[in-house]
């Protein structure tokens, strides 16, 4: 029986198990052996083994650095906003019976990415962008959106959290939808207050979904690329410029391929202990409870 | 009693501000996006803002339907994202209900799923792109509903085994006791306990796949190509031909909206509803 249990079980992976390793093993060791080599896209120009050089410099570079942080100030502030506000609006249309208002709430999730970026680098303009010739003409000052490093970055956090809410609501809301009912039932009888089941009860339940829309979020913010290309080009002096762009930034535009993949490789380790640390967070407080 | 009920009439009521306040900072931007779709393009840019007092045209959309690719690459579009849903949610349903259910060291196999999904699309997309070239598949029909399977299969599999996990074992093993297969639990008991989760899935990779650019970019050059390829056509060098970019943006929003408006019903409470009664 436990046999037979097991074979099932691996052929139920096979599928989704092979076609992934398939399509992921052989670009990860080409990043890794371009990562070693001196490397540009014209082929007529050398190609030189350098070893661990390109990450040695890399780990010289005070940008690299400043990119880190960039993108944990982006990823972290934005999922974060995404993760309260998408609950919070989930369980409120979840008391609703305003069917039609999730629909509305998915409309900035299906607008394509490179036009939301010119949707809001106009709205967010200096002199000719709605957001700044309302607060004008209300007597508020303009706000330099997209000027200073700061207001830069935030701007672009407020761009992710315009997008990305919908997605965490909408399977917030999904998760509330598939709760089981029995524990309400017990709650109220036992004469629970409306805080209390949203604590005990549904926040618990939750969990396992929550999880999943966090992990998945802190993964797509860390690698956001559109919207910085659209919106800010990584400026005002490389304030927002977020490893995924310096990636792109450094192999395409000045066409060093070899260091653009030292860069990946060390992005996606940072990202896979950042996870690893998260997961294992998590893991203790769900059974530490 | 009566204090009561009018505080509780209060909380509702501020409940609803919020949403509608959240409402409108969320569809502001898209509402601009449609009307200005139907603007002459001096309109566009006026300020204050013109949701509706405009002189209303349908040159733009004209324009998109009748002088370029924009519906053949919609339909290339439809069937790139249609195809990678089915593929997406049959492999990775399969393989949660497997790593939930079997217990075979789920743990790293979901690890490693979720580095799948962290690798950098522009990473992949270089060495891939030679390996398609020599399958003879760039440009072709098949290679993004494949190439679309790393992003959408890992986010299935996490999704739906969150969602199998809830399912009580008890249904699964009463059912297998009155004589069921393992192939009709999965398909009769599990799979309708967990229609909300299936559903938010499906219609979150289909907008994935609907929108990726990067790697459509890379593998397709003319047959195959897909919308946001198109609509970023419109931003060439010189200018930004917004007229033509918000008509067929907006039309990029009807196909994901209209799956959304189909399935909203089964994302509605009540399928677990005495799952389990004694």
């Amino acid at each position: 029986m436990p046999r037979t249990r097991k074979t099932v079980g691996y052929a139920l992976i096979a599928p989704a198990f092979v076609s992934l390793f398939l399509m992921t093993i052989y670009p990860l060791a080409y990043v890794v052996f371009v990562s070693l080599h001196h490397w540009a896209i014209v082929p007529l120009i050398p190609r030189v083994f350098v070893g661990f050089q390109q990450y040695i410099s890399l780990f010289r570079d005070s940008g690299f650095y400043q990119s880190v942080s960039a993108t944990l100030v982006y990823t972290c502030a934005a999922v974060a906003a995404e993760m309260l506000l998408g609950f919070l609006l989930a369980w409120l249309i979840a008391k609703t019976r305003m069917l039609w208002i999730r629909l509305l709430y998915l409309l900035p999730a299906v607008t394509t990415p490179v036009v939301v970026g010119l949707i809001w680098r106009f709205f967010l303009a200096y002199n000719l962008g709605p957001i700044n010739y309302f607060l004008s003409s209300v007597g508020l000052g303009r706000v330099n959106w997209l000027g200073g490093s700061t207001a830069a970055l935030m701007s672009i956090i407020l761009v992710d959290i315009w997008q990305w809410t919908p997605f965490t609501l909408l399977i917030f809301l999904s998760g509330l939808e598939s709760l089981d009912a029995d524990p309400y039932e017990a709650a109220v009888v036992d004469g629970a207050s409306g805080w209390q089941i949203l604590r005990y009860v549904t926040l618990p339940l939750l969990l396992p979904v929550a999880t999943v829309i966090l992990l998945f979020r802190l993964l797509d913010a860390f690698k956001t690329f559109d919207i910085i290309y659209m919106v800010t080009g990584g400026g005002p002096a490389n304030s927002t410029e977020v490893l995924s762009y310096k990636i792109w930034h450094t192999a395409f535009f000045q066409n060093r391929i070899g260091y653009a993949a030292a860069l990946s490789i060390v992005t996606v380790v940072i990202a896979a202990l950042l996870l690893r640390s998260l997961i294992q967070v998590m893991r203790n407080a769900i059974h530490g409870r | 009693m009566l204090k009561r009920k009018r505080a509780g009439g209060l909380v509702r009521l501020s409940q609803q501000v919020v949403l509608l306040l959240g409402l409108s900072f969320f569809i502001f931007p898209v509402f601009w996006l449609i009307s200005s779709s139907f603007k002459h393009d001096v309109d566009i840019f006026s300020l204050p803002v013109k949701l509706l007092a405009f002189q209303p045209t349908l040159a733009n959309f004209a324009r998109v339907l009748e002088t370029t690719t924009i519906p053949r690459l919609a339909l290339n579009s439809l069937f790139t994202a249609g195809a990678n849903v089915v593929l997406s949610l049959l492999i990775g349903t399969l393989a949660a209900y497997g790593i939930s259910r079997r217990h075979i060291r789920g743990q790293s196999l979901l690890l490693w799923f979720l580095g799948v999904r962290m690798f950098p699309p522009i990473v992949a997309a270089v060495p891939l792109f030679m390996v398609a070239a020599a399958l003879r598949l760039v440009d072709t029909g098949l290679i993004l509903p494949i190439v679309h399977l790393l992003m959408n299969v890992p986010f299935t599999i996490w999704m739906m085994k969150s969602f199998i996990d809830d399912v009580p074992l008890e249904v699964e093993e009463s059912a297998l006791m009155d004589g069921c297969s393992h192939w009709t639990v999965l398909r009769r008991v599990v799979l309708p306990l967990i229609r909300p989760g299936l559903v938010a899935t499906g219609v979150f990779c289909f907008i994935f796949s609907w929108n990726e650019f990067l790697l459509a970019t890379v593998f397709t050059q003319r047959v195959a190509t897909t919308l946001p390829i198109g609509i970023s056509s419109f931003v060439t060098k010189e200018q930004i031909l917004w007229g033509p970019l918000t008509a067929s943006a907006t039309l990029a929003t009807l196909p994901p909206m209209a799956l959304a408006w189909i399935f909203n019903r089964y994302l509605v409470r009540g399928l677990t509803f005495g799952a389990v009664k004694p």
